[in-house]
């Protein structure tokens, strides 16, 4: 029993940690409809943004603030200077975001090459009967119902977030009331680049910075944000939830990679199931 | 108040509408008439830039009209589109509140007028947009124009698809408008009735030119015209 609760609660947190690291592709691709393949590279960059001030001396709990500011400002200058030429050019921007993950990649071997130090995990555990936790992989969960909510919160109760869904559904009429989108859509993309290097940042404990990271989180954040389909937010943390609690509950009474295998074929079955996400026919806003 | 003149443009190098000029005064309502792809939701896309001017120049209030479709919107021109183009996943509360606070005015205060002027709104406030039916999307877009304040509006075809209770609610709805806050609107429309209850000038357009400029009598009197309106 207790056995099985550490499980779950292990899963949950795994489940957590995919959730955080999809949320900036949900709002990047499930939202404006860019395919970002530099995604998991972003997540890379906060990774290291966040290391590289920790290692200038500042504190953790500052030092991902810093990598949210790094990576929206990067995010800004590669929307100015790359995606916005692209809107509505599918492979064109693939092939732009993917030359920029491959450039990214090198970049980082170059500086910080392909090994570095991580940085020590917050040694506070818990017991579960017989079993001891590590609270920070817990304390993730939290962290994503907490972003989860605040995505939420910023796109349908502030006027930026109402702008920027407007400017994202139908360009012209929002230009139409008078609003700026080209400039909303640069500080949307900024914010999904943002999300994604604090996915970097507050995952660092958990998962080293390193250049390659961001491969390993990049297939299963996409494949997340299309199962979950055109209600963005709603759908990719139930996918999320579902196919990542499941993938880990497999890989922690079988091996990793059946729990890769589980969630790969039930990626293919959702989508079989639902061709256009699962939340193809919810009525609600994201 | 608001005039076009020379107006040229169209899709790429496509020209669709060739030298158009007009005007429409203070407070006026005037109908854009003409037969279907003469070139009236053209001359209306140009007119908020959503496409490229080839020639020719936009004045708003007498001043020279930005060059951007936002930049026109905030000088105080309102378009509604043929086909509404509501936001689909934003409520109906957003959908006004919007359009009011990107215009710097109060959200809550603009979407609690606009459910006042428009009831068959307020029981849908919180349904998401893209759910109403055609004559309640109708309604909002042109809840959603008149949200942002502006003094000149556009509208494209605004009874395309709407069932006639509603047409009749909005002509009354567009002339309440037009006398209590004193908006100026040119109607591009194929309903002549509609135009005849609500415009007392009248502009025709044939293959992408205006053909003739009328007033409501004469419009009334000519039947040849009507007829060819009409395409009977």
């Amino acid at each position: 029993m207790d056995y099985f609760a550490t499980v779950l609660i292990s899963s949950l947190s795994s489940a957590s940690i995919l959730l955080i690291a999809t949320l900036g592709l949900a709002v990047v691709f499930g939202l404006m409809g860019v395919i970002n393949l530099a995604h998991g590279e972003f997540i890379m960059m906060g990774a290291y943004s966040a290391l590289t001030a920790t290692q200038l001396g500042i504190p953790f709990i500052l030092a991902i603030p810093v990598a949210v500011l790094v990576t929206m400002i990067f995010g800004a200058l590669v929307e100015i200077i790359i995606i916005r030429r692209l809107y509505g050019r599918l492979f064109d921007t693939m092939l732009a975001t993917w030359g920029l993950s491959l450039a990214l990649y090198q970049g980082a071997v170059l500086i910080f090459g392909s090994v570095s130090p991580g940085i020590g995990m917050p040694q506070i555990n818990f017991n579960v009967g017989d079993y001891t936790l590590a609270a920070y992989p817990i304390f993730m969960i939290l962290v994503a119902v907490v972003m989860l909510a605040g995505i939420y919160v910023l796109l349908t109760r502030t006027v930026y977030g109402m702008k920027a869904r407007a400017a994202i559904q139908v360009p012209d009429m929002a230009r139409a009331i008078g609003i700026d989108s080209a400039r909303t859509n640069t500080l949307t993309f900024a914010i999904g680049c943002g999300l994604a290097g604090f996915a970097g940042a507050i995952l660092l404990p958990i998962v080293p910075a390193t250049p390659s990271m961001g491969f390993a989180f990049v297939i299963k954040a996409f494949l997340t944000v299309v199962i979950a389909g055109p209600v963005t937010l709603a759908g990719s943390a139930l996918a999320a939830i579902g196919v990542g609690t499941g993938a880990s509950i497999v890989a922690s009474f079988m091996t990793s990679v059946a729990g890769d295998l589980f969630f790969f074929i039930l990626t293919v079955v959702l989508l079989r199931l639902y061709p256009l996400g699962v939340s193809a026919k919810w009525r609600m806003k994201l | 108040m608001f005039k076009v003149s020379n107006a040229t443009g169209g899709y790429g190098k496509t020209i669709i509408i060739h030298d158009v000029s007009l005007n429409v005064r203070e407070g006026e309502i005037v109908a854009l008439l003409g037969r279907n792809g003469v070139g009236k939701s053209t001359l209306m896309k140009y007119m908020t830039a959503i496409i490229p001017a080839k020639k020719g120049k936009v004045e708003i209030a007498g001043c020279p009209a930005p060059n951007t479709t936002f930049g026109r919107a905030r000088a105080g021109l309102g378009y509604v589109p043929q086909g509404r183009f509501v936001f689909p996943r934003m409520s109906v509360t957003e959908n006004i509140a919007v359009a009011a606070a990107t215009n710097g005015k109060n959200a809550t205060m603009a979407v609690e007028e606009a459910l006042e002027e428009f009831p068959l709104l307020r029981p849908k406030a919180t349904a998401l947009a893209g759910g109403l039916s055609g004559g309640q999307q109708q309604v909002l877009a042109l809840a959603r124009a008149l949200a942002a304040d502006p003094c000149i509006l556009l509208l494209d075809e605004p009874t395309e698809g709407v069932q006639p209770s509603i047409i009749d609610e909005i002509a009354g709805t567009l002339l309440r408008i037009n006398k209590e806050r004193g908006i100026s609107m040119l109607v591009a429309e194929q309903d002549l009735d509609f135009c005849l209850s609500i415009a007392e000038r009248a502009y025709v357009m044939e293959r992408g030119t205006i053909r003739l400029e009328t007033d409501r009598e004469n419009l009334r009197k000519d039947k040849a015209l009507q007829q060819e309106l009409l395409g009977v």
